[in-house]
């Protein structure tokens, strides 16, 4: 997708050309950060607020040079940290597609679920209920 | 009965790490406050590495790329991660 075939990963191909995940300037491990949330995104409909807070555990993220790659297509940033860094992106054409550089799972607990979890959860019953009035074989 | 929903963990389990324990109790956190129920598959990422993925994963009603790289196979990781953007299942990558 975004016609980058040679995308790759510092943590596995340092060397590579194209590193379209590279190393973080400093590491997120542990960090928790406030995230603005893009008004109209599934992140959004999930939260249903416009600043959460949530904790991340990563040294990698999107190579910066690439920034301006993404958001012109169907992946568009739907969440930055407070620098404008890129920390959720999603798919708008699609039913449900979110990546997070955080761990949502981490908030959760039983009785306080997690917003973004439950926007998935609940995209997963639409669609499977969608699959079984259609007759598509599982 | 509770509705059951079917999801397919992309990643190479650890009991020792904290978010793949976390990934799973946050599934049951939040299909308790839905009312419903959910079965969580992990799915070994060398098992998507090679021939045709859809039969593993088309079982599951959304899919979820679990944190922990590096993956033992990146590329299978991604071509499940490829099938979900392409065919359209629901997805959560942390």
């Amino acid at each position: 997708m975004l016609g980058i075939r040679d995308a790759e990963h510092e943590e596995t191909a340092p060397d590579a050309p194209t590193l379209f995940i590279s190393k973080l300037v400093c590491s997120l491990v542990g960090k928790i950060q406030t995230i603005k949330i893009v008004p109209g995104s599934h992140a959004y409909q999930a939260y249903g607020r416009k600043e959460v807070t949530e904790q991340f555990f990563c040294n990698y993220g999107l190579n910066p040079a690439f920034r301006n790659k993404i958001g012109k297509e169907q992946l568009k940033i739907t969440g930055v940290d407070l620098d404008g860094e890129v920390r959720i992106v999603e798919l708008s054409d699609h039913r449900f597609y979110v990546a997070t550089l955080f761990l949502p799972q981490i908030f959760s607990r039983p009785g306080s679920p997690h917003p973004l979890i439950i926007a998935y959860l609940k995209a997963a019953l639409v669609f499977q209920t969608s699959r079984r009035d259609s007759g598509i074989k599982m | 009965m509770n509705q059951l929903l079917q999801v397919g963990v992309i990643g190479d389990y650890d009991p020792n790490l904290r978010f793949h324990i976390a990934t799973n109790e946050a599934l049951l956190n939040a299909a308790e406050a839905l009312s419903v129920s959910v079965d969580t598959s992990w799915i070994p990422t060398e098992s998507l590495a090679s021939g045709l993925i859809g039969k593993t994963v088309k079982q599951f009603d959304a899919l979820w790329c679990a944190p922990g790289s590096p993956y033992k196979s990146m590329d299978g990781a991604l071509r499940a991660i490829q099938f979900a953007r392409e065919q359209g299942w629901p997805f959560i990558g942390t």
